[in-house]
């Protein structure tokens, strides 16, 4: 086991560990905000896992999950936004946290595979995966008032 | 049959299945062993087939008839969902109220659309080189279409979204697969052989013979199917109303029918 | 301990599919099921099959939640009164 699967490892057994054990329990405010946070543990531990099986055709599963995660949350906003505009959830410094996490496993791999191709789609997938994050994140706290059913 | 009785016939034979399970579990080669006889005559047919990935050779070559099935399974459960979820008769289309959607988010939405629209037809692309394949990449395209009500609301998503026109596509995918199979017939091989065409470089886009050509056609009828059955999913939880009321212009003909409607039920 | 990563992927799974079975209200469950899409491309991804991973990630993560939650919507509408509904 190499030092990049060993850093997965460890994003996985805490990142993904604290996102299961918030979505599965408490408020629904609570559990949007872990659904949010989950794709922001697993993403850069898919890209970490890419790079210590060094096995560059992985990164197109990081690829999908930054493109579709956060859609998976936008749906959530919008189909509870009922409930979520009652309680709306508060995760300011959750979600730049995550940005950030996202920030430095990105530049170290960019830094681990030099300026090429593959680090053109490293910095795509960072992009998606930090914007698709915050924008989740503020669409959970109020990006749908406007909405009633439509 | 009593309840304790069926209590003992769970007990037994959840008893004697889970004996067997651990007698086979006993015999299995052990975990991540060197020994991977199937795996190894695939990889051998992927390579002289010049398919760079063994997975999509063994979906769209080697067993190119299981994924007839399996793409025949999907189409049968979305004419099902057609058929189940249509209008019924007591029931009436109500035009969904316009929704006002945050800014950022409806720029975030409209800029991911277009990128989630070009990763899908990636994945289906590259099937036969990394990772991915028609159905992978179909559900990502068509997914990304409804960022549109997502991100705006539904009526934007059914001005760019002609169902008929995607069950068209949806069928004539289904076809293609078949008509390429039955190509191999008339060029006097098997049905769904690899014979047809050259197979090209090897790990370049148009290696694999049929690969990408079947690769393509399963793309088309995921993205197409996964569109239509999505529709009749929103059509059912957006627009179609209990009530027996025509279809309505606004709500305010929309509450008036339906007080006409309590009158004559009432009556 | 090379090993490690894949009992904490098969750990993860096991917990969340657990937490989608505890879980009584549809809404909740389909939160904690996309969570569990993610755990299991996670899963697929370290025992090497990342085409199964990535079939998982596009049908997990967005596709099923919004299917679950249409359907929810549709049910709770039918139950309420005509007009208050939308």
């Amino acid at each position: 086991m190499n030092d990049w699967n060993l850093a997965a490892t460890l994003l996985l057994a805490v990142g993904a560990g604290a996102a299961v054990w918030g979505v599965s329990t408490g408020p629904l405010r609570r559990r949007v905000v872990a659904q949010n946070l989950s794709t922001s543990a697993v993403c850069p531990s898919l890209l970490l896992l890419a790079q210590g099986y060094d096995r560059p055709s992985y990164v197109d599963l990081a690829l999908l999950l930054a493109l579709l995660g956060p859609v998976g949350t936008l749906v959530f906003a919008r189909l509870l936004s009922d409930e979520l505009t009652d309680d709306p959830p508060r995760a300011r410094g959750l979600t730049w946290a995550a940005a950030g996490l996202g920030a430095v496993t990105v530049v170290v791999l960019c830094a681990a595979v030099g300026p090429s191709r593959a680090m053109v789609k490293l910095l795509v997938i960072g992009a998606l995966l930090i914007g698709g994050n915050v924008v989740a994140s503020r669409a959970l706290s109020g990006g749908f008032r406007g909405v009633r059913g439509g | 049959m009593s309840r304790r009785t069926r209590l003992w016939l769970v007990a037994v034979s959840g008893t004697g299945l889970a004996a067997l399970l651990v007698a086979a579990c006993l015999e299995l080669p052990p975990f991540g062993g060197s020994s991977h006889p199937y795996g190894e005559r695939a990889v051998r047919a992927a390579l002289a087939r010049h398919t760079a990935n063994t997975i999509a050779s063994v979906n769209f070559d080697q067993r190119a008839y299981d994924t007839l099935g399996e793409m025949s399974i999907l189409f049968a459960a979305v004419l099902g969902c057609v058929v189940l979820l249509r209008q019924a008769r007591d029931e009436h289309r109500a035009r969904p109220e316009p929704a006002e959607v945050d800014l950022p988010v409806r720029r975030y939405a409209l800029i991911v659309l277009p990128v989630a629209v070009v990763g899908g037809l990636y994945v289906i692309a590259h099937g036969q080189l990394s990772p991915g394949g028609g159905f992978q990449g179909g559900v990502v395209a068509a997914t990304a279409l409804h960022l549109l009500y997502l991100g705006a609301d539904y009526r934007a998503l059914e001005r760019v979204r002609p169902v008929g026109l995607f069950e068209v596509a949806d069928s004539l995918a289904v076809s293609a697969y078949l008509v390429l199979g039955l190509a191999g017939v008339l060029a006097g091989t098997a049905f769904l052989a690899n014979t047809l065409l050259p197979y090209g470089t090897f790990n370049t886009l148009s290696s694999g013979g049929n690969v990408p050509l079947l690769n393509a056609a399963i793309g088309m009828e995921v993205a197409c199917a996964v569109v239509v059955l999505l529709a009749r999913f929103l059509d059912q939880a957006v627009e179609i109303e209990q009530g027996n009321g025509k279809d309505d212009k606004d709500d305010k003909d929309d509450k008036e029918s339906e007080k006409e409607n309590g009158k004559e039920n009432g009556a | 301990m090379a090993d490690a990563v894949i009992v904490v992927s098969l750990l993860l799974v096991a917990v969340t599919a657990t937490a989608a079975v505890a879980n009584r209200d549809p809404a909740r469950q389909a939160l904690v099921l996309s969570v569990l899409g993610l755990v299991l491309a996670v899963l697929f991804t370290v025992l090497q099959a990342p085409d199964v991973g990535l079939s998982q990630l596009a049908v997990g993560s967005a596709l099923t939640p919004l299917l679950i939650m249409l359907s929810v919507r549709r049910v709770k509408r039918r139950g309420q009164p005509k007009d208050g509904g939308r």
